[in-house]
Order: C-alpha cells, then structure tokens, then sequence
C-alpha cells in the first residue's frame, strides 16, 4: 500500500527501454504479412511482380506449414493462412521476408491475387440482425421464476447497440524470431501478453520439425488492453515459420496502417432488452435479454467474451426472474478478440441505457430506481450465485454525493428550459468479475516461482507480461512488502517460458488477483519456513543454503463451484464494484457532446500501489468515453478506418476533468482493477445525453452525426 | 546525397537517400532507438524531435528537411539539467505505463518549458495536444508537467 516508482520509469522515459522494433540481429530480414484485400472470395493465384529475383524473398503460404494450418485459440476455427478461401477482409495468405524493409514492401505492394468474389457480409447490423448468421454454441442462463407478469407492470423492450472498438496500442503488433539448429529450438521475442499462448501457436505452426519454443517478453511492451492476447499467435507462427524456411532470424513489426486493418477489434453487439417493473414498489421483477456478438469470420475466443458477456448482463442489479442468451454471429470481418472488459462493456452499456429507459417511463429519477434494485447481501445473479457484499451500493452513494448528482440532476433541467445548448448527467453502475470466468483458474492451474540469490535478491518468476499496467513493479511491491526486503532486491524477471513457469496469461484483471496474490502467499510462506525477520541476515549467515527455490500453484476454492452447460454457479469468486457520473455539455450548433467531468468510484479491493491504481482508473476511464462518444471501427456508409488520422481517439485538450475514488482499499484483499473502469463511462455518458436533451440514443457512440440523425428523426 | 546538420550537439554527415523519413536516419543509420514510430503519419507524436527548437513528428520529415538544421532527440534532452528534472517528475508521480509514447512527450514538455514554464493546465494540455497516449488518459502526464513547472521556478531554472 505505498506509492513507490515504477521500476521501469525513467528507462521508458529516456527512450533507453528496448521494444520490439529496438531489437535487431545480424543478418536479420524483415517479414511481412501479406493480407486480402477483400472480403470474400475463392482463391485462384497469386503472381508474384516481375523483375524481381523470387530467390532474395522468403514467401510461405498455407502449404508450406509443417504443423497445423490452425491457430490454438478455445475454438481452433482460424487457420494461420488462407488455404482455399478467403473469409475476410485482412485475412493472411502469405509470409514474405527480405533484408531490405523497403524493398520488402513495394514488392508485397505489387503482388496480384487472383480470386472469385463471394457475397460477403461486412455491415454490423447486417450480421447481427439476421439470425441465420448465429454460429457456434448457444449460452443460456436461465433464472426464470414462473412469476406472474401483473398487467399493471411496465414493459420495457429496447435494442442497444455497440461498434467494433480498435485498442490502439501504441506498439503496434511485432514479433522476432530465430532458429537453432543444433538444438532444433525456435525462439521468439514478442510484444505480447501471454507467453505461453504463442508458445503453442509456434509449436502448433511449427510440428515436428522443432524440439521447443521459447516464447520471451520483449523488455518494453507498448501497451495491450487486450490486442496482444490473441493476434500474437498468428504473427509469431507465421514469423516463426519464415525464420526456418529462410534459416535466418526474421522480425516482423506491422505498420499502424496494417495493424488497423487485420488485428482484432471489441466485439460490436446488438442487446435486446425486455423489462418487466412493477410501479409500485419501483423494482423490475422479470427481465429477458438476447445478447449478440458480432465474432467476425471465425470463432477463435469469442466463445469466452460472450461467456462473460451473458454473466454480466443482468448488471448490478437483483432480478427476481431473468433469462439471457448469448449468441456469436458471422460476418467477413477480421475475428474479434479480446479487449479490456471483454464482453462486459458491451452488456453493462445495454443494461444501464436500459434503466434509464425503464426510469424515463416510470417518470422517476434514474439514481432511485438504482437504489431500488441494486445487488444487495444475499441477492442472486441470474447465475444463482449469491451476492457477499454490499459495496456497490456503497459505490453508488459516493458517487452520488462527490459528484453532486442530485443538485445539478435539478439545475440542469432548469437550465435546459432557457437555453439552446443543454447540459446533462448521467449515471452507471456495475460489477466486473476478477480472474477467469467459471472454472477456468483451476484448469490454468497456475504456478509461480521465487528464487533467493546468494546476495539476497529475490527475482519472481512469472508469465505475465508488463504491457504499461505496472505489473513488474506491483507484483515486486506485493513480495517486498511480504517479505520484508527492500524493493531494491526484489525484481521479476522478464517472461520467458524456458525459465518462467506458466503462471496464465496476462488478462483478465488477473495479474495481482490470482498472481499477485500466490506470489504474496509464497512469500508470506518463505518467510514462515524460514523464520527470518531479517532476510539479509539469514541469507549471510546460511550462504550455503543459496540460491533457494520456492514454488507454488493456484489451490482451486473447493466450495466454489460452475457447471459450464447450464452456467449455474459461482462465475466469479469476486466481483470488483464501481458506479460512475458524467456531466456533459451539448453544443446545439454543432452536435457536439463536450464531457465536462468524469467521477468513478470503485471497489477494487486493496490498492496495491495507489498511483499505479490511479493511473490504470485514469486510462480506463477515458477509453471508456471515448468508446461512448467518438470511436467506431466500421459501418456502412462511412468506410472502414485508415490510421490514427481517421480513429478520433481523445488528446490532452479533449480531456474532461476525472475524478476517481477508491472504497474499502485498506481491505486485505487486492481484487481486479484493469478492465473495471472501462465499463461505466460510455453508458453514464448515453444517460446524461438523455438528461440534456430528452433523446434517448440506443447505439454508440454518440457523434454529432448520430445525434443530428436522431434529432432530425425525432423532427 | 549527403545530408549535412547538427545531431544532439555534435556536426554529422550522413549518406542516405535525400527522402528517407527522419525517423529512419535517426534509428537506423544513428542508432537512436528512442524516437519511436507510433502511426507512421505525423499523428501521434511519438516520434517528435526538437528541429532547430520546434517539435516536429519525423515519421513526416525527411532527411533533406533536416540540411544545415539542429536535431534533438530524447536521449539528448534527457541529458540536460531540465530534461533529467522533467524525467524525475513524471517518474515521480508515476505518469508512465507502457512508455511507447512517452519520449514524444519528454521532447513536447521540454518544448513546453523551455518557452514558457508556466504551471498552466490549459496550456499544458494545448502544448502536449499533438501527443497520444492510450495508457494514461493524460492526468498524471500533466501532473508531471505541472510538477516540473513548479520545481523550476522553485530552483530558478529560469
């Protein structure tokens, strides 16, 4: 619980720290990933240009995989290169690689692909209105009560509707591969989040013809949020692929241009929301939501994101009677993946526009029809599992009081009625599960392993990666503090699946959840085995003893149980809680939303670092109104985005002011924290718009185009 | 073509193709890994330099813009006695996570307070506009210019 200096500032800050592209080998070539440019199609032929020397390129495509054309993902649906057919747009048909980076590309540029177009479906709406194109294994959790709908009660029934959202990590995708032949061994350094995911993809890709990969954490990663979980593995196969065949170490860094193009997305959706509430005591009795998931042309994860989708889509809030599918559909569109939230912004965003919707025709204020309904001790989600706390109440109060909601909720509808520009706010509340869904910590089965050197020096060896959310530094500060040693002395080492046991992958809000808190046993344990008060001492005084190894595994909850077919149990062992505000400012001449301030109030449990904490609250906070207000991937009629020229992300000066406050952060337990303030801006966003101007608008984000449609419609 | 101009302080030469990118001269042909390339089309910011004082994106320069010039680059900034101060501030209030981006900004806030020095967030938030940053949401980058704004004056800096 103290503010100390991330271990990897100043290095980060100075330009010294290495990224991916900073890497470089003697006689190293530069690989490309050569994508279609299409959406679908049957393949014919590729021609390669004239008056090039095919013997200076190193070109793979489908046929030339020794291992499986198949990307290990939950559903193994993606093959790493085109075979037959293309199913979309930025699909990978071949590898190419060459020592010159420029001649590398006006080669790729020139190469012709002969194909026949197929009828293809790349509108979001177009997919994900037509249930023909649902695909893959239908999620139900079913808590109906056989209530009876009384015909007094008011019915709610509402479609809301999100984009894709791109992650713009700053590092775009990259990955560096080598081969040893006398070890058969394949290496890889990547800018990654999960070591042992592309561990297999390589070994997937690579078959027989290698003994091992070892999969290594570039020093600095440039940010993830989720777009180096999956996309990872299919760079690093086909990388990994072109330095065998070219017997030469081969880097492949994408342009940003590329990496908009064919890296995944957020999932859009289209959640339909039937309400039942009773108007007297205020609390909505039944509740029926159909979740869809736009997954792209393949499955890959998103099996996983509509699982968490379908068990956060009820909110926070207690519904006596509620069922809710989930469904992933079709189109030819690059596979979307995983995201910061993964799933849950989508569904808390459908859920929360939809209380305002059922508070507008209740005529009562939307923060009293939350208290009314608000998960309380001993409340049941829709998955059966009980509810143990009640701090998401306690989020709401505080929120309610810092921001003042109640005073200017009255001021503005004054204001409102003598002016043209309105001013607005809105609010949100939710919950966001920690750690893998269901059963999945167990079947990672976690392990992490601590190391005391002859000097004293602790290094702690795990798999999870510091992509920017200052793992190295928090994970080194839990088992500092454990242990009683300086932070000076305590290190992790950089990920690396030869030396690093497989402590999962770094997603999830899990690194100091499930990590952090093995890694702060152990060392509480090494301590106790030990009985030093000082470690220094001991070690000078048993220096034969060193170095000391210390292991230790995830050790599943024997009272925490999920059954994965009828999604009935504990989905999470904790929830992390938040409610948030925002105040806007509507220019009536222009369209345009202006956020004024954002306050967010969250339980994550101990903070372990509180600036860290901050600071991952911060970046929450403005991806998630920017996911409310101006992000948008593709959608008919306005193209699909280029660069950072068209993907209008938020700079310094649209910065609103933020406002984050941490409840129960003296707590023993440290709970998750990444994705949490993700989930609540964008919809308290959508509700203060309501508030300004009386217009409800279903789908995000909310650009003046959207809004100057909807008030044109309205008349 | 040889390009002739001033690199952090000392007088080079370079023989590269007269429309090779800057930030192309900068880390292949000198080495200098910590200009960064963020989105390749003068967008982001993470590859900003000081060109005879001014930030500039170099992934939009080229290497005849930079004839008879004075170049900066991060690992010279951070260097001075302003550039080790502006780095301990950020680093103090934790202002960095994945840290792409952030040489770009130690070049705008160098920029920043050299010209100016005042502890003005609004002003603050213009000067870093031409930066992103998809960690942070800008707060504590702030912050840090804000803090190092008050240091200076308080070491009379300036």
């Amino acid at each position: 619980m103290k503010n100390i200096r991330r271990c990897d500032g100043v290095a980060k800050l100075n330009g010294s720290i290495k990224f991916l592209d900073d890497y470089k080998m003697e006689d190293m070539l530069y690989g490309y990933l050569y994508y279609a440019k299409f959406d679908h199609g049957k393949l014919k032929g590729i021609k390669y240009p004239s008056g090039y020397d095919l013997n200076e390129f190193t070109i793979v495509n489908a046929q030339d995989i020794p291992g499986k054309n198949e990307v290990p993902e939950p559903e193994c649906d993606q093959p790493f290169m085109a075979e037959s057919e293309v199913l979309h747009f930025g699909q990978i048909m071949l590898g190419v690689a060459h020592a010159n980076k420029d001649k590398l590309k006006i080669f790729c540029e020139a190469i012709e692909v002969e194909y026949e177009e197929l009828p293809a479906i790349t509108d979001i709406d177009e997919c994900l209105d037509d249930e023909n194109n649902a695909f893959g294994k239908v999620l139900e959790i079913d808590h109906r009560r056989n209530i009876k709908i009384e015909s007094h009660w008011i019915k709610t029934h509402h479609i809301y509707r999100t984009p894709h959202q791109e992650h713009v990590y700053m590092e775009t995708q990259g990955m560096l591969a080598y081969f040893k032949p006398e070890s058969r061994v394949m290496n890889v350094i990547g800018t990654l989040q999960c070591p042992f995911f592309v561990k297999e993809a390589v070994e997937a890709i690579m078959g027989d013809n290698i003994s091992d990969a070892i999969v290594e954490a570039s020093e600095g990663i440039g940010g993830g949020f989720g777009g180096k979980e999956d996309f990872p593995n299919v760079i690093a196969g086909i990388t990994a692929l072109l330095a065998y065949k070219s017997g030469k170490p081969v880097k492949t860094v994408l342009d940003r241009a590329d990496d908009i193009l064919i890296t995944t997305k957020r999932h859009p959706s289209r959640i339909e929301i039937v309400s039942y509430t009773d108007p007297d005591s205020q609390k909505i009795k039944s509740l029926r939501i159909d979740l869809r998931l736009d997954a792209g042309a393949y499955q890959t994860l998103s099996p996983v994101v509509l699982s968490r989708s379908v068990l956060h889509a009820s909110g926070g809030y207690s519904i006596e009677d509620s069922y809710i599918m989930g469904r992933l559909f079709r189109s030819n569109t690059p596979p979307n993946g995983a995201f910061r939230g993964f799933g849950a912004p989508q569904a808390i965003y459908a859920i929360e526009a939809h209380l305002d919707r059922v508070a507008a025709h209740l005529n009562i204020d939307p923060y009293r029809l939350r208290q009314n309904n608000v998960l309380q001790i001993g409340a049941e989600l829709p998955s059966s599992q009980k509810i143990r706390e009640d701090h998401l109440a306690a989020c709401l109060e505080k929120v309610v009081e810092i921001s003042d909601y109640q005073k200017k909720n009255e001021e503005f509808k004054l204001w409102n009625k003598t002016h043209t520009d309105k001013r607005g706010i809105g609010l949100s509340l939710g919950l966001h599960g920690g750690g893998y869904t269901g059963n999945g910590e167990n079947m990672l089965d976690s392990e992490v392993r601590i190391l005391i050197t002859a000097d004293a020096d602790i290094a702690i060896y795990v798999a999870n990666t510091d992509m920017g959310q200052g793992a190295y530094t928090t994970l080194a500060q839990m088992v500092s503090e454990a242990i009683d040693h300086p932070i000076s002395k305590t290190k992790v080492i950089n990920p690396n699946t030869g030396k690093t046991p497989n402590s999962g992958p770094t997603v999830a809000s899990r690194t100091i959840y499930i990590v952090g808190n093995l890694l702060r046993k152990l060392a509480l344990q090494i301590k106790a085995d030990l009985q030093f008060s000082d470690l220094s001492a001991y070690v000078k005084a048993n220096a034969d003893d060193f170095p000391l190894e210390f292991r230790t595994r995830f050790l599943p909850d024997p009272d925490i149980y999920f059954d994965d077919d009828t999604y009935q149990g504990v989905g999470y062992k904790d929830f992390s809680w938040a409610a948030c505000v925002v105040e806007i400012y509507f220019h009536a001449d222009t369209y345009e939303v202006e956020i004024k301030k954002c306050w967010n109030v969250m339980d994550v449990g101990q903070t372990v670092n509180p600036s860290i904490a901050m600071g991952q609250a911060h970046g929450g906070i403005i991806q998630g109104l920017a996911f409310g207000l101006s992000e948008f991937f593709y959608k008919k009629g306005f193209g699909r985005k280029q660069g950072l020229t068209d993907y209008t992300m938020m700079t310094s000066s649209d910065m609103p002011e933020i406002e984050v406050e941490f409840l129960y952060k003296d707590s023993l337990l440290p709970k998750g924290l990444g994705e949490l303030p993700m989930d609540f801006p964008a919809p308290a966003l959508r509700n203060a718009f309501y508030h300004a101007t009386g217009i409800f608008i279903d789908e995000l984000p909310l650009t003046p185009e959207r809004i100057f449609q909807a008030m044109k419609d309205r008349g | 073509m040889e390009i002739k101009f001033s690199l952090n302080g000392n007088d080079v030469i370079v023989d590269v193709p007269p429309m090779k990118r800057l930030i192309d001269v900068l880390r292949d042909d000198f080495g200098l890994s910590g200009t960064k390339e963020g989105c390749g089309e003068g967008e982001c910011g993470a590859c900003s330099i000081l060109l005879n004082g001014l930030p500039v994106t170099s992934c939009i320069m080229n290497a005849v813009h930079v004839i008879d010039k004075k170049v900066e680059t991060v690992e010279y900034l951070a260097e001075t006695e302003l550039g080790k101060l502006l780095i301990d501030c950020f680093d103090e209030v934790n202002a960095v996570q994945c840290g792409f981006c952030f040489p770009g900004f130690v070049v705008a806030a160098y920029h920043y307070i050299k010209e100016k020095a005042e502890a003005d967030e609004q002003e603050i938030k213009h000067a870093l506009s031409g930066n992103i940053c998809r960690c942070t949401g800008y707060v504590k980058v702030i912050d840090a210019v804000m803090l190092t704004c008050q240091r200076v004056k308080e070491r009379g800096m300036r």
